[in-house]
């Protein structure tokens, strides 16, 4: 067992937190980092603008609804763009680069690869569904070609040299004019001149690659990489959320739209509050299962990291449990740890994929307690809260066997301990 | 006085463990001021005067990172081994912080 485990972490799981530590794939981790209090924002008027509460929401007018929705459409609704100026600016950062100009320039170079061919026969305007989730992957490619063609061209030396005796601040305004004009012109070129529609271009490109994430083997395997990660004692979801975020985005990103027209049942069933409320309950692992049987157990050490952990446990913080009982490279602890979490997955996935359960279309804050965070990530579907109290009670089950015969061998060793004293 | 960083992924569970650390650091009556961030603050935080950086062992791959920053600043940084890493680690940590008052 503990053979397999050095070997999964030696093969799969350094290398992958390793990626996912690589520069552009940080900047994009970053980069979405910056939006996300943004769309926790958005998704409380979306929630406002469809409450749970039948009553309250039969006697809203329609012109009420769109006008609560109007800061959902311009956060959420907008977020490529935003997200468009975080990734070059922390790309930038990281080469040292000025980060402002860069994702300024990273947001010009995206409207102009997403804006509509016939833009000037329509008084100039264009669809703001292109600058939401849709666009998200032209979102970062095109930041990550700005940032890299601006570096490039500044180690090429493309810019005006300019006397050694100008002032600082007029020689960089200069030096910065031909990398930027280059990038744009580069830009307009391919969309404006070419006529290549970008977007439609590269979400072609990324289209299998969402649909697999969305479907149960996908799901399954990225709970397996989780849970297998922790267990190597890596930050599971820093690392495969560094990598599939962006999907998960768009996906939800789309529940979200279709949820904002009344949609009675959403297209996606997999984004990140799918793992974030049903699976990984009480953190990665679905420990809080464990932590429960902790609290009564025998053993004084596992008592009392019970105590100390239940709290956090609740909020979904569960590192002091991962490293302190510990599960990291634990065979006893580990195997629940993973098969919990595949099985409460499958059973969440195909309660959704029935339709018993509604998927989730809102982003609530990660500390919340799971039923709550359930309840509110279905926008206040109460079959949620049912779906995780039954969670909870099968990774109980399943870790109890494993528990006992954990909690067997440390009592050995105390009752050791108090016999040597 | 000593002034310690504790880093991990957002700044949530190193919390915890800042608890476990001034809990201990009263009992042994030493005087200690620390702060527990998210990685993403870093770059920021590591600006200010900071005597020691300890990083939470589950951003271990992001060690060799963070690490080269600390450097430049002149900053010692060492990772948390990951059994001290709980609420009753306090104790152990303590001792590794020792080393540097």
């Amino acid at each position: 067992m503990e053979k397999l485990f050095q070997w999964l972490e030696k093969t799969i799981i350094l290398p992958m937190a390793r990626l996912s530590e690589q520069r552009h794939l940080k900047a994009i981790r970053n980069g979405i980092g910056y939006i996300s209090p943004l769309i926790v924002v958005g998704s409380i008027f979306l929630i406002i603008a469809y409450p749970p509460i039948p009553k309250l929401a039969e006697n809203m007018s329609l012109e009420l609804v769109e006008n609560i929705l109007i800061p959902f459409r311009l956060t959420i609704g907008l977020m490529s763009l935003y997200t468009s100026f975080g990734i070059a600016y922390s790309l930038a950062l990281s080469y040292q680069l000025d980060g402002i100009p860069c994702g300024i320039l990273a947001m010009v170079s995206f409207i102009m690869a997403t804006i509509p061919l016939d833009i000037n026969e329509r008084s100039f305007v264009s669809s703001m569904e292109n600058f939401g989730g849709s666009g998200l992957f032209t979102a970062i490619l095109i930041s990550i070609f700005t940032v890299e063609a601006i570096r490039m061209l500044k180690t090429k030396g493309a810019t005006i040299k300019m006397s050694k005796n100008t002032p600082d601040s007029v020689r960089k305004f200069y030096e910065t004019l031909i990398p930027i004009g280059l990038v744009i012109l580069i830009i307009w070129l391919v969309r404006i001149i070419l006529g290549l529609d970008i977007q439609v271009f590269i979400n072609k490109l990324f289209k299998p690659l969402v649909k697999v994430v969305n479907t149960l083997p996908g799901t399954l395997i990225i709970i397996l990489l989780i849970t297998l990660s922790w267990i190597a004692g890596i930050h599971g979801i820093s690392v495969i959320g560094s990598i599939i975020r962006p999907i998960w985005l768009v996906l939800i990103n789309e529940n979200m739209l279709a949820f904002g027209k009344g949609t009675k049942y959403l297209p996606n069933i997999i984004s990140e509050p799918f793992f974030q409320w049903f699976v990984l309950i009480g953190g990665s692992g679905a420990t809080l299962g464990l932590v429960l049987l902790f609290l009564n157990s025998k053993s004084d050490y596992l008592k009392s990291l019970g105590k100390a952990c239940i709290m956090p446990g609740i909020y979904n913080i569960n590192e002091p449990i991962i490293f302190g009982a510990p599960i990291v490279l634990n065979p006893i602890l580990g195997i629940p740890f993973v098969v919990g979490s595949i099985i409460t997955g499958a059973i969440s996935y195909l309660a959704m994929y029935f339709n018993i359960v509604r998927r989730p279309s809102i982003v609530a804050p990660w500390t919340l307690p799971a039923p709550i965070g359930a309840y509110l990530a279905t926008a206040g579907d109460w079959r949620a809260i049912i779906l995780v109290i039954i969670n909870i009670l099968i990774t109980t089950a399943i870790y109890y066997p494993f528990f006992k015969a954990y909690e067997k061998q440390l009592l050995k060793e105390e009752q050791g301990k108090t016999v040597t004293k | 006085m000593i002034n310690v960083l504790i880093i991990c992924s957002g700044g949530m569970s190193s919390a915890i463990v800042v608890n476990a650390i001034k809990t201990e650091a009263a009992k042994e009556n030493i005087e200690i001021n620390i702060k527990s961030i998210g990685t993403g603050e870093f770059t920021n935080e590591i600006e200010n005067n900071w005597d020691l950086v300890l990083v939470a062992p589950q951003i271990r791959h992001r060690f060799d990172n963070l690490k080269m920053e600390a450097k430049e600043k002149d900053i010692p940084i060492e990772l948390i081994l990951p059994q001290n890493y709980s609420p009753l680690g306090g104790e152990n940590l303590m001792e590794q912080i020792k080393k540097y008052l």
